[in-house]
């Protein structure tokens, strides 16, 4: 006869707590017990469920005033002050969504410098992004350079035109590979590139419809800046946590690919 | 930017997604996490690098949200949230939330808390029941009794769940 169990391993099963040799014995018991079998089923579905409901909670951009906080500098244009934040972002997040993006695109005040616009949403979310995933180890992308063809094709197909990787191997960068993310109601592609040093720098692409298109400005928060553009009805921006000279030469040289690139479909 | 901070926000991701588990409404739980890093960046000198940092920011935020539970027990003013009152007040869904996942996260409001956070670390964070037993502040025995308390509320919350969605759609 096999080895006993009781529900107390379909739960240590479960959470791949149970030895491997353990497991190969339970499998059989469990086979022999029905009721116990459904149950373990059960459970399994139940985590499925939750695992669908709560996984994508990690793929949301994360709210501005968290990043702020970590980096120490707090947004000076609007003096958020964090306990202070919960109504204030909500109505940002709603400015956000109906339309403070084309406000903070187009709206810049020539002549105040890089920070006198009201919100650059594109720039923001590009640095945040990049601030969250640049300093991933281990899932820095999605799908990688190896795959590149897929990915430049499924984050074209995603963000609604035909996107290209700019090769910034002349100012010491390449290509690390990419990922989808939330940018609003819209998606947003953003690609990742790595020099010898390990240091990444991001280029952030996402639908802008409506917005006029600008030339080539610059955004900073904490340690790392943007340079963002908006053209073709999409805005781009390049984000990195290096020195600025380093982000703008390599933001140029993605600025000038891009625009040459062929006309979008 | 200093490893440490680049370390926290690596974090963000999941502990927005454990707090959303913990506490339910967006809002609620971005405040739960705002109030976590800012604790931990009161700490951040006592925290040796060699530290995994996603065990002890974890351990910072349960803290914070055991000790919320006391307040709110201590008023004795908040209602609790279950889905037996879906119709008393309206929760804030995110957008793209479906049906099944709204049902799932009701659900696990519905769990006793400790059960709750044991639950979600083990089955959703994929923490190993001793790192999930360090968080808490438990030994093995006791997280081992939770998750399997917590599991079994769960299908009986969305066994009901179901059944309800069953009768309204016959009614």
């Amino acid at each position: 006869m096999g080895a006993e169990f009781t529900e107390r391993d379909i739960h240590l099963a479960l959470d791949g707590e149970l030895p491997a040799e353990r497991l190969r014995e339970f499998n059989v018991w469990l086979d022999a017990h029905p009721e116990m079998k459904l149950r373990a089923g059960r459970f399994d579905a139940d985590r499925q469920r939750l695992r669908t409901a709560l996984g994508p909670v990690a793929y949301e951009a994360v709210p501005g005033a968290l990043t702020e906080t970590i980096l120490g500098k707090g947004s000076e244009r609007t003096g958020l002050k964090p306990w202070r934040r919960n109504a204030v972002a909500a109505g940002l997040v709603l400015v956000g969504l109906l339309g403070g993006y084309l406000i903070g695109v187009s709206g810049g005040v020539p002549g105040q410098g890089s920070d006198a616009h009201a919100s650059e949403p594109v720039a923001e979310r590009a640095v945040s992004a990049h601030v969250i995933y640049a300093a991933e180890k281990l899932h820095v992308v999605e799908v990688g350079a190896d795959q590149k063809e897929h990915l430049v094709g499924w984050l074209s197909k995603r963000v609604g035109t035909n996107l290209s990787a700019p090769d910034l191997t002349a100012e010491g960068f390449d290509l690390v590979g990419g990922r989808l993310l939330p940018s609003g109601e819209k998606v947003a592609a953003q690609f990742m590139y790595q020099d010898r040093a390990g240091n990444r720098i991001s280029l952030y692409i996402t639908s802008a419809a409506g917005g006029s298109e600008t030339g080539f400005r610059l955004f900073e928060r904490g340690g790392a800046r943007a340079f963002y553009w908006v053209d073709g009805g999409f805005g781009y921006a390049v984000a990195g946590a290096v020195a600025g000279p380093v982000v703008e030469a390599v933001a140029r040289s993605a600025y000038r690919q891009l625009l040459n690139a062929p006309a979008r479909g | 930017m200093d490893e440490k901070r680049g370390a926290i926000l690596a974090e963000l991701p999941r502990l927005r997604r454990y707090a959303r588990a913990l506490m339910r409404d967006r809002e609620s739980a971005d405040d739960l996490v705002q109030d976590c890093i800012e604790k931990a960046l009161e700490r951040i000198d006592n925290w040796q690098t060699g530290d995994n940092p996603r065990r002890w920011l974890f351990t910072i935020m349960h803290h914070i949200f055991i000790d919320q539970l006391r307040k709110v027990k201590r008023r004795g003013a908040m209602v609790s949230i279950s889905a037996q009152h879906e119709n008393a007040f309206v929760t804030q869904p995110t957008q793209l939330e479906t049906l099944q996942a709204r049902e799932v996260l009701e659900a696990l409001q519905t769990i006793e808390p400790d059960r709750r956070s044991a639950l979600v670390l083990v089955s959703v964070e994929g923490m190993t029941y001793a790192e999930a037993a360090t968080v808490l502040g438990i030994p093995a025995g006791t997280l081992m009794s939770r998750i399997a308390r917590g599991r079994e509320e769960l299908r009986l919350q969305l066994e009901d769940a179901s059944r309800r969605r069953k009768i309204r759609v016959v009614e």
